[in-house]
């Protein structure tokens, strides 16, 4: 649905998106990771139809975005940066607006639709001034969708929502994810991208990771097991099987780096049960993608 | 371009500047009036002047044609004030609510969305202006005897069609045009709003001198007003043409 190749950006000298080259398939939530500045707002208005690239190609929900940016828009959603509505008018002609200038047919049912969905449909006819900051995200993001695109380009979605209108949104995008459209999603939330994304990309001006939130996790630490004992047990070599590629102690807890725990599993059991330990549990550390996020920042940076 | 969505634009804009308060009305609706209204006041010191003899009217109107020169001013005035609020609010009122980027995210092309923001604050010029004439000639034809008004048109008629036809839509497209062309490029909305007057002033300027002067009775000085008015017009098209590139409106408009 998505295909960039080498996309590059520059404004002036600076240099804001390099060689940014990912494919995302049909009903994927890809989210887009990266700290201020890092270009994902550039990225989205490139594949979006609204800005050239300086280099490289996209092909948007299969229309060359720079040969027919025109076609590209009229077939993406695109939830900007800021929700830019006007304030003066109320929520409805604001919405026909949108719908008149996307030319849809059925504007007047696609507007009570998404005003429904969103929870907005009783206050329709009060300026959009007078709502607050949820209230015009999903207003925002209603106007992206009255012409059901394929393709939905998110940024930030959740920022600067109260937790509950947060999550309003969070499951109104599963929902959509849902119903196979492809979303593209920028976010600093973490929490959220895990959630939601089957896959993230980390942009720091070029590409830096794409996978899943899995998969990232584990290219960077490995799979790790953390066994907790009734009592402390000394390491010692014979805990050291070929397979294991770490071992620490931690009190009662032992962290052992495995690269297939599922096969693995019972034989370091095994092991540790002829030692004499006692064990009380055994799982699989999760990391959160926060550290994932942090330590690869970290990594190109040094 | 598609002729729905110019449209589209048209009624949004003028949905907005009617909600827009103060400014907005202020500056289309009731300071026109007003100076329509002031420009009754001679006429009104006529008398009723109906029944007088036909060599009495030529020799009144010999008294009083000046006083036809007034509300001329003010037609000259009318197609330059209006879009000067207009049209700074279309571009001011995008650029504070950002709604800049989820429009141009439309199939809106550039070329649809300068046309439609041009119209939006040309043609309210123009029929406000034409709108204030007729009232003008009604009201005439109520206080004055119809022989007096005829005398007037001989002498003035062509000078008024002349504003109302030629000066008019070029000046108001002129106001139009330097007024977006300034909002594009100042973030303060008082200082738009100065840098567009000053604009507004070698014009108005120009056009009370040949009032002044009593040199409307030429209608050629007029016509060079115009003439330059037209250059002017086309030097602004170029520069909005510039000005209204995608690109340039979401990078470099702040
Ligand atoms: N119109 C512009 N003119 C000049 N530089 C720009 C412009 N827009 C973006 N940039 C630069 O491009 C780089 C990427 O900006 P971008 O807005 O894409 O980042 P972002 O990842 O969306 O950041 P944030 O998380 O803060 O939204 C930044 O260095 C920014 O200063
Ligand atoms: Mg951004």
């Amino acid at each position: 649905m998505i295909i960039a190749e080498n996309l590059t950006r520059r404004f002036g000298d600076r240099l804001a998106v390099e060689n940014l080259s990912v494919e995302i398939a049909e009903g994927e939530v890809f989210g887009f990771l990266g700290p201020n500045g890092a270009g994902k707002t550039t990225t989205v208005r490139m594949l979006a139809g609204l800005l050239a690239p300086t280099a490289g190609r996209a092909v948007v929900a299969g229309v060359d975005v720079c040969a027919e940016p025109q076609r590209v828009r009229s077939l993406v959603g695109i939830l900007t940066e800021h929700p830019g509505l006007y304030e003066k008018l109320s929520a409805w002609h604001n919405l026909k607006f949108y719908a008149d200038l996307h030319d849809l047919p059925n504007a007047e049912a696609q507007i009570e639709k998404y005003l429904n969905l969103l929870g907005l449909w009783e206050r329709r006819f009060e300026p959009v001034g007078t709502f607050s900051k949820g209230m015009k995200q999903k207003l925002a993001i209603a106007r992206a969708l009255l012409h059901e695109p394929k393709v939905l380009f998110l940024d930030e979605p959740t920022s600067g929502l109260d937790p509950e209108s947060a999550k309003t949104v969070r499951d109104f995008i599963a929902q959509l994810a849902s119903e196979k459209r492809t979303i593209f999603l920028c976010t600093h939330n973490l929490y959220e991208a895990e959630q939601l994304c089957t896959r993230i990309g980390l942009i720091k001006q070029r590409l830096i990771k794409v996978g899943s939130p899995q998969q990232l996790k584990r290219e960077l630490y490995g799979r790790q097991i953390v066994v907790d004992l009734k009592e402390p047990i000394t390491l010692s070599e014979d805990l050291r099987l070929p397979f294991v590629r770490d071992v620490q102690a931690d009190g009662r807890r032992l962290l052992v780096q495995l690269d297939d725990p599922e096969a693995q599993n019972p034989l370091l059991i095994k092991r540790l049960v002829e030692l004499g330990a006692q064990i009380q549990f055994v799982r699989e550390h999760d990391r959160s993608l926060e550290e994932v996020y942090l330590d690869l920042i970290a990594e190109e940076k040094a | 371009m598609t002729l729905k969505r110019i449209n589209t634009v048209i009624v949004k804009e003028w949905r907005e500047a009617f909600k827009g308060g103060k400014t907005f009305w202020i500056g289309t609706v009731a300071l026109p009036l007003v100076l329509l209204g002031v420009s009754f006041f001679p006429f009104l010191y006529a008398g009723d002047l109906r029944g007088i003899s036909t060599e009495e009217t030529k020799e009144l109107f010999e008294k009083v044609s000046m006083l036809f020169l007034t509300p001329l001013l003010f037609f000259l005035m009318f197609p330059m004030v209006i879009p000067h609020s207009i049209a700074i609010y279309a571009i001011m009122s995008e650029k504070e609510q950002k709604s800049l980027e989820p429009l141009l995210a439309t199939p809106l092309r550039t070329d649809e969305l300068f046309l439609a923001k041009t119209l939006a604050s040309v043609l309210p010029a123009l029929a406000i202006t034409w709108i204030a004439f007729g009232l003008f000639l009604a009201v005439m034809q109520f206080l004055l005897p119809s022989t007096v008004l005829e005398l007037a048109w001989q002498q003035f008629g062509s000078i008024w069609l002349m504003t109302l036809l030629l000066f008019a839509p070029l000046a108001a497209t002129f106001m139009t045009l330097a007024s977006m062309a300034i909002a594009t490029r100042v973030s303060d909305l008082r200082t738009a709003q100065l840098l567009s007057s000053f604009a507004m002033l070698p014009i108005l300027m120009s056009a009370f001198f040949l009032i002044f002067q009593n040199l409307l009775d030429k209608p050629a000085l007029l016509g060079g007003l115009c003439a330059a008015l037209l250059v002017l017009d086309i030097a602004l098209l170029g520069l909005n043409v510039k000005l209204f590139r995608r690109e340039e409106i979401l990078t470099r408009w702040r």
